[in-house]
């Protein structure tokens, strides 16, 4: 862990050739998703899927450094997602006049790992990209999606950032596109098991059942409304509906006290990492009875750790690759748990 | 995101009511032919999971609308159909039925003089051909949990034209349409409402078994996707009080339904007068053609002594539902099983 947010080691000249320039990349990370599950892909087959909830205040950055002698990726030890990732990209410029053989992969991030924030998609998408800005061809949103899937088997959507998208995120391809962006809304972002690690890869795929996928299909509806018509409350609905019918596979013991909490306060709704501990609580700003101080102290006396507080639609990307940000401590990392109430 | 498209075939036509809103509260989705909804998926479904190869013969107990949508998905599929219905069959109905290539076999009026009456009647000759032929399909439709999931296409519509509902008014039958769409809801919407519209003398919310005139509606026997739990609210409705709806339905929003629409129609008009701040849809099954010389016609209702009576105000409401009025009433189930509910009248009479 203390590799990811340190310096980057020194470069081994050995692998690089000199002469050659480095390609940059950078993705953000997620906040786990609004609405996951299985849902028709309009040619009559089911498909796993899943909306992701951006966190642009969150990234990781890549740097790709080629070598013309040495084939195969050196990365960081830890993140083979990602040297594996910088392979498939590779292979993908194998028709390039001048190819890098291999390379090396230095990574910067500031997401926490293993708790549904998408670590590993967003390393694997920067990655891609770093080797892609490195041949000087740019990759399209949908193909550094399909890489990233085969890179690390089921990706989030992080890479697709110009829209909202159900992306079938073990077949790497956007099944239908909701709109340009989210509503204006804030999520206060918490872990619900701080201290506790998911590891994705080792979590079975969810087996729904014929009910549960009609109950998907009910919800992309509502969620194409609420996105079109920037729809809050409605989108709060959907995510929470989303989560309850997930607590099946991944349960989280504190959904349902969340839930509850956000009412109180005048949320719109909670939604989950399906793959971690993270989950989100929405609130319409636009909502005069909004109490989101009231809401922040009653997360901790729950006993869960503020990770971040969301505004997805009002954050610029061009202010997040900034790459000084990413070298500034994780506020994730600095922030501790106040003592619990029952101390008292 | 997208732009309009075409249909692939002329059953994918008529997944979808259209919503309209007759109301400021109140909305009414209005099917061409409802059981195209079920009839599609069921049959679908049975293709993909390989239940319905070439050979095999779909078969069906019907003497109503399902079958004309069986008749019709069998032909995109081009598969043989039977069909067992009975003499009261519609005419037309008959001739379009055939004309579509299905096999329509009627049992004859000895037969039905059995309990249960013609359902039971058409159920056993069912299974005789069932266990002549070698390869047959039967979708079930009042047992086919298929039946109730079918709805979700019309759920997830719904949704995306309304964002909020707060209560569904339907006509029930096999319990499909109103137990699939309302579950489906449901899923967002754990609040929203649903009532149900019978007729007298069905045996679907604890009326006595007996004749019904009121087609398109009610049961002699209880079908097994029939969920008695999603309903808030029940209504029976006689035929008087849906025909005259029915016409004023036509006469008031020039929607052309039939009285199974008008019957859901009286019901949700005065749930959503009743509650303006409530969002309210009323499923509206078919359309009127079919009832054109009946319930479209003056001196057919005059003659059956159809306007006799005015159309109510409002229902009776009824304490007891096992004990039949007479005319319009309803009942507040509140999501109860049908043996609780039961068990405090000392079971249906």
């Amino acid at each position: 862990m203390s590799m990811r947010l340190g310096e980057p080691r020194p470069a081994e000249p050995e692998l690089l050739t000199p002469g050659l320039s480095a390609g940059i990349g950078y993705s953000i990370a997620h906040h786990g998703e609004l609405l996951q599950g299985v849902f028709d892909d309009g040619a009559g087959r089911p498909r796993r899927a899943l909306v992701t909830m951006p966190l642009p205040g969150r990234g990781s950055r890549a740097v790709f450094y080629p070598s013309q002698s040495h084939w195969g990726v050196v990365g960081p030890p830890g993140l083979t997602k990602a040297r594996r990732a910088a392979i498939y990209a590779l292979r993908e410029f194998s028709g390039h006049p001048s190819p890098a053989k291999g390379g090396r992969v230095e990574i910067t991030s500031n997401v926490p790992h293993g708790i549904g924030m998408g670590s590993s998609t967003s390393d694997v998408t920067a990655t891609i990209k770093a080797v892609a800005d490195y041949h000087g061809v740019p990759l399209s949103r949908e193909e550094v999606g399909r890489l990233a899937v085969l890179a690390e088997v089921a990706s989030d959507s992080v890479m697709i950032d110009d829209r909202v998208v159900l992306f079938a995120h073990r077949d790497g391809v956007v099944l239908e596109t909701f709109g340009h962006r989210l509503p204006p809304m804030v999520v206060i972002g918490c872990d619900t098991a701080p201290g506790q690690e998911v590891e994705t890869l080792g979590l079975p795929p969810a087996d729904y059942t014929d009910a549960e996928a009609g109950q998907f299909q009910v919800l992309r509806g509502a969620l194409r409304r609420a996105i079109a018509t920037e729809d809050v409350g409605l989108l709060g609905k959907v995510a929470t509906a989303s989560s309850r019918i997930n607590q099946r596979y991944l349960p989280k013991p504190g959904l349902e006290p969340l839930i509850e909490l956000g009412a109180r306060h005048g949320g719109a709704g909670v939604q989950i990492a399906h793959s971690g501990t993270v989950a989100g609580l929405i609130f319409d700003p636009r909502r005069p009875d909004l109490d989101l101080g009231g809401c922040l102290q009653r997360i901790a006396e729950l006993g869960f750790a503020v990770t971040d507080v969301i505004e997805p639609a009002y954050q610029q990307l061009k202010q997040l690759n900034q790459p000084s940000q990413l070298n500034q401590p994780s506020p994730y990392r600095q922030w501790k748990p106040p003592a619990r109430l029952a101390a008292s | 995101m997208s732009i309009r498209g075409s249909f692939s075939e002329a059953t994918d036509a008529y997944q979808l009511p259209r919503l309209i809103r007759l109301g400021p509260n109140l909305y009414a989705a209005c099917f061409t032919l409802m059981k195209m909804v079920p009839a599609r998926f069921i049959l679908r479904r049975a293709a993909e999971q390989g239940m319905l190869d070439a050979g095999t013969v779909i078969v069906e107990t019907t003497s109503g609308t399902f079958g004309l949508a069986l008749a019709m998905q069998a032909v995109h599929m081009d598969r043989r159909l039977i069909l067992v219905s009975d003499p009261v069959i519609d005419e037309r109905l008959y001739r379009r039925l055939t004309d579509l290539g299905a096999v329509v076999e009627r049992v004859s009026v000895e037969q039905g003089r059995v309990a249960g009456g013609y359902q039971a009647a058409r159920l056993t000759r069912l299974e005789q051909i069932m266990a002549e032929l070698d390869a047959t399909f039967c979708p079930w439709q009042y047992s086919n949990p298929d039946n109730p999931r079918a709805y979700s296409t019309v759920a997830e519509y719904f949704l995306e034209c309304l964002g909020q509902i707060d209560c569904i008014v339907g006509p029930v039958g096999s319990g499909g349409s109103m137990c699939g769409t309302v579950r489906h809801i449901r899923a967002l919407l754990p609040e929203c409402r649903a009532i149900g519209v019978d007729s007298h003398s069905s045996i679907l919310f604890g009326h006595p078994d007996g004749p019904r005139e009121l087609r398109g509606m009610g049961m002699s026997l209880m079908p097994a996707n029939m969920d008695h739990r999603i309903f808030d609210q029940v209504h029976w409705t006689t035929p008087p009080a849906a025909y005259q709806a029915t016409r004023q339905l036509h006469q008031r929003h020039a929607l052309f339904m039939g009285p199974s629409s008008g019957a859901a129609y009286l019901a949700a008009r005065w749930w959503a007068d009743a509650n303006p701040d409530a969002l309210t849809v009323v499923m509206m099954p078919d359309e009127g053609y079919r009832y054109q010389d009946t319930v479209y016609d003056d001196d057919w209702l005059r003659q059956r002594g159809h306007l006799k009576e005015a159309l109510p105000d409002d229902p009776i409401l009824a304490a007891d539902p096992t004990r039949p009025v007479g005319s319009w009433m309803a009942y507040d189930w509140n999501r109860r099983c049908y043996a609780e509910v039961m068990s405090a009248y000392g079971g249906p009479r």
